[in-house]
């Protein structure tokens, strides 16, 4: 006890000076900001000689060994990986550490639906200067359109959720349904296993998930969100491609052919496991997520594209995923950028990324790469899933944007949208429109301009 | 023994049994049901393996018996981070409750000893306190160390858990009835200063509210989740239930590398609260005359 008065002293006096350096930080940041002008090779070349510490939040398990193959290359740098978990809570840390003034990272990951929020705040630095634009070449298009917001970068990819279909086989074969390629097939399919076993469902569109539902709209051309940069937002959840998918579920659902269970939970599951549910719409992190829950059914399951609106389509959307951005308050603003670019684009590294911690490649090379497109799953009686999905991700046309507090929108959709799901699907018109006038009135009290284009 | 003493206050053996309520016999057995139920399903759903959660009903066994697998996966994963939450938490706890708990002797010995101007003012504060959740005050609590300095420290964590408006108001109550006004003139006539009378005579009998203070404020701290949520961002720094909680949030949040791996955390929780139990079972007379001290005085 004699010692604390000197420590909260010692304490006091570094985070004094901390934020004396972080006041001079902030200030050559904003400046920094409006400037285009790339960093010089020579400087990047020197500051990645000069001994520095840099710290990574992040939530990927067992990173490590990726972030060695960096150090590796760059022994001078030494990185600081921090996993505090995932979710509200995380982005809740990382606010209070930003807003606190210190105990913020210096590269941080964030998911594509959040960049928007943090960019919003002004705390994530442009990358382009960086050095970031050169490497936009290694990437699939539709990833790298998540973090590029105008002609500024903010965040490197790391991984995508391309959705795809993943089914019962064996449910489907003895209901004599075949794989449905569209949606109409798939609203026959539904009815048919319904019929044969009123206690199966084809799927599960769950009345919890504005995300899921949101990856729906994308693929069927919507794109309802777009933000870049400033006070102006673009809101149009409730546009004619909106209503013909709402439409769509809304029959399904009226019907009784398609089950709403919230997902994520026990009984969700648990419905996986038990045939409840004879497929999931899932991004492309969904098989490896599936396989760990649902053992018993292992060999009956398959991948396949999203049925699609118009037949010999291959549209998709994208659900989930993530970025390493660098915070605008980080002293190492190269060498985190570097790091970002490494991380994510270096052959190794992004394999590794693909088959040790199955995040789903957001480069070319990883996801044309043999030793990731030909693993063969057994859980999925032997099919190159990989494969599947990484076909889906190369036919990724659409934009998919973003609004600074989707988190919001989400809870919105569950009071909304999501309750008219939840009871039995009438009233899925109105709770969509709902659902559009919750998130302006949101986005106008907070100051935005907001138009519905 | 001052420990007997004040167990036998409690009119246990004073009066006769009345006849059994079937009505409350019942509701005994409901709440019984209620409070052992999630415990019970705690230790079996610990024996499973992460997909035997999901096809076998939740309050039976169910395929394999893997409880040794999981213990040996929360004790090892990222590098044994498990186990450095368990000191974490013991460190925690047992320093605010020993903490907590002099503190409290002391402000309560005060209160219930001696007449100073304000007294009742700052006793009827301490009183007020009670009715103010922890949780309510983390945040301004968390600006006030963020202005020291104090945040993502053991500390951040410790200092505040010392504070226990209910443990004063406990110690105020059990010193007026456990420390004879006589016993101590007459320790002073024999030239002990005041420290020394609260030191050596009146804390002697104190011993047993003390420990009462001690449990409360150590079960508090063990249990404790949102003020080192907001604390602390050094997850080599997490206490238990933090630590958990990230686990939890890898779990069942989806997205990239996202692993449905529920036994760790489940088993997790096992093995967090078996502590608790065992402190529990040893020390609970201690809590019952605690608890029978507030209600009578009070």
């Amino acid at each position: 006890m004699g010692k604390f008065p000197k420590r909260a002293a010692m304490t006091l006096g570094t985070v004094a000076i901390a934020s004396l350096l972080l006041a001079g930080c902030a200030t050559s940041g904003t400046s920094a900001g409006g400037t285009t002008s790339a960093v010089s090779k020579a400087d990047i070349t020197k500051a990645m000689n000069t001994p520095a510490t840099i710290t990574f939040w992040t939530w990927v398990p067992k990173i490590q060994s990726e972030v060695n193959l960096f150090e590796k290359k760059y022994p001078k740098i030494k990185v600081n990986v921090v996993n505090l978990g995932q979710g509200a809570t995380y982005y809740t840390k990382l606010e209070s550490a930003i807003s606190a003034g210190s105990g913020a990272p210096d590269v941080a990951q964030v998911e594509y639906t959040h960049l928007p929020s943090f960019e919003l705040s002004k705390n994530l630095k442009d990358l382009a200067p960086y050095g970031a634009a050169d490497v936009k070449s290694q990437f699939s298009a539709s990833a790298w359109n998540l973090v590029a917001s105008g002609n500024a970068i903010y965040g490197i990819p790391q991984d995508s959720g391309p959705l795809g279909l993943l089914y019962r086989t064996d449910i489907l074969k003895a209901d004599g349904v075949a794989a449905p390629q569209t949606w109409a097939e798939f609203a026959t399919a539904a009815d048919k296993v319904h019929a044969a076993d009123p206690s199966q469902y084809l799927t599960d569109i769950p009345s919890s998930n504005g995300s899921a539902f949101l990856g729906l709209f994308q693929q069927a051309g919507a794109n309802p969100f777009s933000y870049t940069g400033g006070k102006t937002v673009n809101i149009n959840l409730n546009s004619a491609t909106g209503k013909k998918v709402v439409d769509y579920w809304s029959t399904l659902i009226q019907k009784g052919d398609i089950s709403t269970d919230p997902d994520f939970t026990d009984s969700w599951y648990q419905g996986l496991a038990s045939g409840k549910y004879a497929s999931w719409v899932a991004a492309a992190w969904g098989p490896v997520f599936l396989q760990g829950t649902a053992a018993k059914t292992s060999g009956n399951w398959r991948a396949a594209e999203l049925p699609q609106w118009t037949a010999g389509d291959h549209a998709s959307g994208i659900v989930g995923g993530s970025a390493d951005s660098v915070l605008s308050s980080t002293k190492h603003p190269i060498a985190s950028a570097v790091f970002t670019q490494f991380l994510n684009s270096d052959k190794q590294a992004t394999l590794d990324f693909a088959t040790q911690q199955f995040l789903f490649p957001t480069t070319a090379a990883t996801l044309s790469n043999s030793e990731f497109s030909d693993q063969k799953s057994p859980f999925y009686g032997g099919q190159q899933v990989n494969k599947v999905f990484a076909g889906i991700s190369s036919k990724i046309t659409g934009q998919f944007g973003s609004l600074p507090f989707m988190d919001q929108v989400y809870d919105s959709f569950n009071t909304t949208l999501g309750k008219a799901m939840a009871n039995g699907g009438t009233g899925m018109d109105a709770g969509l429109a709902d659902w559009q006038a919750a998130v302006v009135k949101y986005a106008k009290a907070q100051g935005f301009t907001v138009t519905t284009n | 023994m001052t420990t007997t003493s004040a167990l036998r206050r409690t009119p246990r053996s004073a009066k006769k049994y009345a006849r059994p309520s079937t009505f409350f016999t019942i509701v005994g057995i409901v709440a019984l049901v209620y409070f052992l139920a999630p415990l019970l399903w705690l230790v079996l759903a610990s024996t499973k393996t992460n997909s035997g959660l999901f096809d076998s009903f939740g309050f039976a066994l169910g395929g394999k018996f893997n409880l040794f697998q999981n213990l040996a996966d929360v004790f090892t994963r990222q590098d044994g981070i498990f186990g450095r939450w368990l000191i974490n938490t013991v460190v925690y706890a047992g320093i605010s409750g020993i903490g907590a708990c002099l503190l409290a002797t002391a402000a309560g010995y005060a209160f219930a000893k001696y007449r100073f101007p304000g007294g009742r003012g700052l006793f009827s504060v301490v009183l007020g306190a009670i009715m103010i959740p922890t949780t309510a005050l983390a945040i301004p609590t968390f600006l006030l160390f963020t202005q020291a300095g104090l945040t993502n420290t053991p500390l951040a964590v410790i200092l505040p858990s010392m504070v226990n408006p209910f443990g004063v108001y406990l110690m105020k109550v059990y010193a007026e009835g456990a420390v004879d006004d006589s016993l101590m003139e007459a320790a002073r006539i024999d030239g002990a200063s005041e420290f020394r009378v609260f030191w050596q005579v009146s804390m002697r009998l104190l011993t047993p509210g003390m420990i009462t203070v001690l449990l409360f404020s150590l079960v508090a701290t063990w249990n404790n989740y949102f003020l080192p949520l907001i604390m602390l961002n050094n997850p080599d720094l997490f206490p238990l239930t933090v630590g958990l909680s990230q686990w939890q949030s890898a779990a069942s949040a989806g997205g990239g590398g996202a692993q449905a791996d529920f036994t760790p955390i489940i088993t997790g929780a096992l093995v967090s609260v078996i502590p608790l139990i065992v402190v529990f079972l040893f020390l609970q007379r201690y809590w019952q005359s605690g608890l029978a001290t507030g209600g009578v005085k009070g």
